[in-house]
């Protein structure tokens, strides 16, 4: 009788099966919740309490002295030098990598939105990059940026420009890793932009095409317009993937020359496991983990009024 | 979803349907679980009965290559049990990796560490003690090292570390520039130097020969080099250096000082290049661009190779009491969460065939610590190697501190502070007094281990 | 087949996404000379690291090394590279655990993220809302922050070095179960309430109707899945150590290392590698673009 019953509950369902009804929908409720909840919580909730209660003591990876010490911490993370040095190098990367990863993806797009020959190829080209290990990334452009052996600076030589430093010069090293970071996951955006460019309907054009607008004409009055709320997720989810930055810049300068290029990431897995100061480690990835909420809610309330604005549009 | 359709929805679908590789990708998928469910805990499997030692070290380059041949020539040489080497980088990267291996259970059954960085790791539990009968068994004993060597491997009494070698920071000199400068004795060695004066002298006379430089040491970004330079120095100075946690450091200031300005005064461009880094220094000494070459041991194959005409020394006694740094590449026991007996005795064996054979090491520059090897007619033989030997008996080991030693953020820390002073932005006080007050932030607060 | 596949037709059918620039029959105007050349430039500018890569794995250490460089080596191009890195390092075993922790990542996510998602779109059960909520909250949480408390779990749990230490943290993706459960939101009841009518179950449903209805979604969220556990990088490099428990990124690290200046070798481990998804990429160029910009948004 139960089973019989559908969604669209009509008077006949008496008193006593609609609370059978609901407690048969609880338990499967919460019966197919319950793998998925079971991981939740194991590797993510208990992680993140475990890691405040261990950014408030002196826990060591050797498992000596876990002493609880109230705020020493973070007391010490905001007054540590490295510790304001990784995130100001964080936010430096963030600002010089989200640019350029968003304009060129934008290009690109446009590019690709042309309709010009050969269409398979440069997609090929510009998006197969996201599809490699960031190691893999690291070891090409390590290679590349080899000072005396490799191809760039030959490339320089060539035209007659000295050779760069490129990884061990603390001036170029974060732009160094900028561009093996836009070539490796700017194919990401690109294909964002090239779905959303699609979407644009094509009547917007033609009535455009008729008031004589050319083709910057166009891009500028159409397209950039209609892309605002896709530039506006790129750009968050940009700058979001952009804090988190740690594999190119451990693989390809170590964080190095000097500290040049270390990250707050690289920061806490160093003072974590070649300090072996979990406590102190847990306190600066909350201390991360706060600039990350900051930044996420900041963007939450820029997005929330911008698009709602230019729907209209 | 909507809003992405378009561009490639409307393509031809050429490509294998969903449905295929759904049921592709669940039929390979059981494959792999089955599989994975039977190799779930393996490791690479040897030959049947063969038990297969896992042996972490971090000798790259020339000392790879020897330390693999060694390896080699002890798994050929009996059935027993098989050592496969992992080798990871120098410095920070592998000294990471094995705490997190020993924190995590399964690190590998033998590791080489630098002698320095135990004190660091043994008392948190992640290293066993050496069992002193076993290895006496093994025909290795106390007495086959030099005292401060074997001395150094204590730590709360326990021996947690076996020395593999000593590799201190030593003097190369090419003879024929030495000769051509009039300062060979005639042995055929360099003549003593018996001071400070005495040697900026020499190293002069050496530029005028070679028309570069007198004395070849690079240090740019290095804080190793600088450390090397320094300690060797201040303790030739008889002045010491205690770390003692929870309070501040105890350090001889105005020898620390005269020693940094001391070494400040040879950077002149004449004697030594102002800012050099190590790459540069040893391109010059091969080139024969300079008489001198502060290095450490293990440039020797380099330059042998090279063709330099070659000799070397410790470090001449400048300031009273000989001395130099050194280090030592010594064989360690990462604490396991479930201990194979076996296994553990085949380390032993291990490490024992290894010491025995260490004369192949010092082919690679280093000074065997097993004293056997040093005093066989084979290693007298050795030049310029037999030359240096005697640093074993004066070298002298980081100051004891969780955070000291080869690769450790203290190395890190002097060249943070004293990398403005040699090259002449800094006065030799301040970069000294900076740098101290970093090691006692580092005293002052709780130790890790 | 890659040019089939991935070339847009230009008599596509659908109007919606020709733009009056490449409608057939135009006269070819110089604004669209020079695109096509800044086009070309870039496109060739993208794959030149690949090239470079290629060249050097050809070459043997000594040309690999030797200044100045050369496209094509005096001594001509030769394969002892990949051969070398085949037959000593541990690019095979590498592979294994890539490919095995993928899958069984991608699996796992897969059968819970939908199960959860299902609840959360057709079931109406007390503190669903909460849960909602909970959900949503955690993809604020950057997997960084937690590597630290997670990897000594993984010391209580007796799990560094071990495949499941490395599989079962990686299987939580909030953003997975809410792409699935806007999907399932589209589903129409009426399915589901007919199949209702003749007996079926809650599971029964789900397993018969729901699933079936969402392969698309489901290939879409097990490719961006799979693509994002093959190529991870920190999580793995914490957990492993043993040489023979890497992952081919992390395996990669530690080569880099121990090879020292060996370039040629470098660069062919760092093709061999690559080349896996490249070619997964090739045949299926149109479900894996797919399924990157429907999940992409909301999953990165």
């Amino acid at each position: 009788m139960s089973t019989s019953i559908t969604k669209s509950a009509t008077g006949h369902a008496a008193d006593n099966t609609h609370a059978v009804r609901r407690k048969r929908d609880a338990l499967h409720g919460w019966g197919f919740m319950a793998p998925f909840l079971a991981f939740f919580l194991l590797f993510l909730i208990w992680p993140l309490i475990h890691g405040v209660i261990m950014s408030f003591t002196g826990k060591s990876l050797t498992g000596a002295n876990s002493a609880f010490l109230g705020f020493a911490n973070y007391l010490e993370a905001l007054g540590d030098a490295d510790m304001w040095h990784s995130m100001g190098n964080t936010l430096y990367f963030t600002v010089i990598s989200t640019v350029p990863l968003v304009i060129v993806a934008l290009a690109m797009a446009a590019l690709a939105n042309m309709g010009l020959p050969a269409q398979w190829l440069w997609r090929l080209s510009f998006f197969a990059p996201f599809l490699l290990a960031s190691t893999v990334v690291s070891m090409f452009f390590t290679w590349m940026f080899n000072p005396q052996l490799g191809l760039i600076n030959d490339v320089l030589g060539k035209v007659g420009i000295p050779p760069v430093d490129w990884l061990n010069n603390p001036d170029v090293a974060m732009w160094s890793i900028v561009i093996a970071t836009l070539w490796w996951t700017v194919g990401f955006n690109f294909l964002l932009y090239v779905a959303a460019m699609a979407n644009i309907p094509v009547q917007h054009y033609e009535a455009a095409a008729l008031d004589g607008a050319g083709g910057w004409r166009q891009f500028f009055s159409i397209t950039l317009p209609q892309l605002t709320p896709t530039t506006v997720m790129i750009v968050i989810l940009q700058v979001l993937a952009s804090l988190k930055i740690f594999d190119q810049v451990y693989q390809m300068t170590g964080g190095g020359p000097g500290g040049a290029t270390r990250t707050v990431v690289q920061y806490i897995f160093e003072s974590g496991f070649t300090g072996y100061r979990l406590g102190y480690s847990s306190a600066i990835s909350y201390i991360f983990f706060a600039l990350i909420v900051v930044v996420s809610v900041a963007q939450f309330f820029v997005t929330r009024t911008k698009p709602t604005r230019k729907r209209s549009a | 979803m909507k809003q992405h359709k378009g561009l490639f929805e409307e393509l031809p679908n050429r490509a294998v349907s969903r449905r295929q590789v759904l049921k592709g990708g669940g039929a390979a998928l059981a494959g792999l679980l089955a599989a994975g469910a039977l190799s779930g805990c393996g490791g690479s499997a040897g030959a049947a009965g063969e038990q297969q030692l896992r042996f972490w070290h971090l000798l790259s380059g020339g000392d790879g290559i020897k330390m693999q041949a060694m390896i080699d020539a002890v798994n050929a040489s009996q059935a027993g049990f098989h050592v496969n080497p992992t080798v990871l980088a120098w410095g920070a990267p592998y000294y990471t990796k094995l705490a997190m291996a020993s924190a995590g259970g399964r690190p590998p059954e033998v590791a080489i560490m630098h002698a320095t960085r135990v004190v660091g790791y043994a008392p948190g539990g992640l290293l066993d003690p050496w069992d002193l009968d076993l290895l006496a068994h093994h025909g290795v004993t106390k007495e086959d090292f030099a005292p401060r060597i074997w001395e150094n491997g204590i730590v709360d009494g326990k021996s947690f570390s076996i020395a593999l070698d000593s590799h201190p920071f030593i003097m190369m000199y090419n003879t024929k520039v030495a000769r051509q400068a009039g300062a060979l004795a005639p042995n055929g060695q360099l003549a003593a130097i018996t001071g400070p004066d005495r040697f900026k002298e020499l190293a002069m006379e050496m530029a005028k020969v070679t028309g570069k430089h007198g004395l070849s040491y690079g240090y740019l970004g290095d804080g190793a080099q600088m450390w090397r330079m320094f300690y060797t120095l201040y303790k030739q100075h008889g002045a010491t250096m205690d770390l003692v946690q929870g309070s501040k450091a105890k350090v001889d200031r105005d020898v620390a000082v005269d020693v940094l300005e001391f070494i400040t005064s040879l950077l002149d461009d004449k004697i030594t290049a102002r800012s050099g880094d190590g790459g540069t220094a040893i391109a010059e000494f091969a080139g024969q661009g300079s008489g001198m070459f502060f290095s450490g041991v293990w440039e020797l194959p380099t330059m042998k190779t090279a063709g330099v005409p070659l000799d070397a020394m410790p470090i001449p006694t400048l300031f009273g009491t000989p001395a130099a740094y050194a280090d030592s590449h010594a064989f360690v026991l990462p604490h396991q969460l479930n201990l194979d007996e076996t296994k553990r005795a085949d380390v032993y064996k291990f490490v024992a065939a290894i010491l025995k054979g260490s004369l192949s090491w010092a082919q690679a520059g280093h000074i065997p610590a097993f004293k056997p090897v040093v005093r066989s007619a084979a290693y007298k033989a050795l030049r310029p190697q037999a030359h240096y030997a005697g640093a074993a008996d004066i070298i002298n080991y980081d100051p004891r501190a969780w955070f000291t030693g080869s690769g450790s953020d203290f190395q890190s820390y002097f060249a943070e502070n004293i990398q403005n002073v040699f090259l002449g932005r800094t006065k030799a006080a301040d970069g000294w007094d900076a740098f101290i007050k970093r090691v006692d932030t580092l005293l002052s607060k709780p130790n890790p281990v | 087949m890659a040019t089939q596949t991935l070339a847009t037709p230009r008599a596509g059918r659908a109007p919606a996404r020709q733009t009056p620039s490449n409608r057939p029959g135009k006269r070819i105007k110089p604004s669209r000379v020079i695109a096509t050349v800044i086009v070309a430039v870039l496109a060739v500018t993208w794959l030149v690291p690949f090239a470079w890569a290629t060249i050097t794995a050809l070459k043997s250490e000594t040309e690999a090394a030797a200044t100045p460089i050369t496209i094509v080596p005096p001594s001509g191009f030769t394969f002892d590279a990949f051969a070398k890195v085949l037959k000593e390092g541990n690019i095979p075993a590498w592979t294994w655990n890539s490919l095995f922790t993928s899958a069984l990542i991608t699996a796992i996510t897969l059968v819970i993220s939908a199960l959860a998602a299902y609840a959360l779109s057709r079931i109406d059960f007390r503190g669903k809302k909460l849960l909602m909520v909970g959900i949503i909250a955690s993809l604020i949480v950057p997997p960084p922050v937690l590597i630290i408390p997670l990897f000594y779990q993984m010391v209580a749990f007796h799990m560094v070095d071990t495949y499941w230490g490395i599989i079962l943290p990686q299987v939580i993706a909030p953003a997975m179960v809410f792409v699935l459960k806007k999907f399932f939101d589209q589903i129409p009841h009426e399915l589901e309430d007919a199949a209702r009518v003749d007996g079926a179950g809650r599971v029964r449903i789900f397993w018969q109707v729901v699933l079936p209805l969402s392969r698309p979604i489901l290939a879409a969220v097990a490719i961006f899945v799979f693509i994002g556990a093959w190529n991870n990088f920190l999580w793995p490099f914490i957990v492993t150590n043993d040489s023979s428990m890497l992952t081919l990124p992390v395996g990669l690290q530690t080569i880099k290392s121990a090879y020292g200046i060996q370039y040629a070798q470098n660069m062919a481990s760092a093709l061999l590698a690559a080349l896996p998804l490249i070619v997964v990429f090739l045949f299926f160029q149109r479900q894996i673009i797919k399924g990157i910009s429907t999940t992409g948004l909301a999953g990165t």
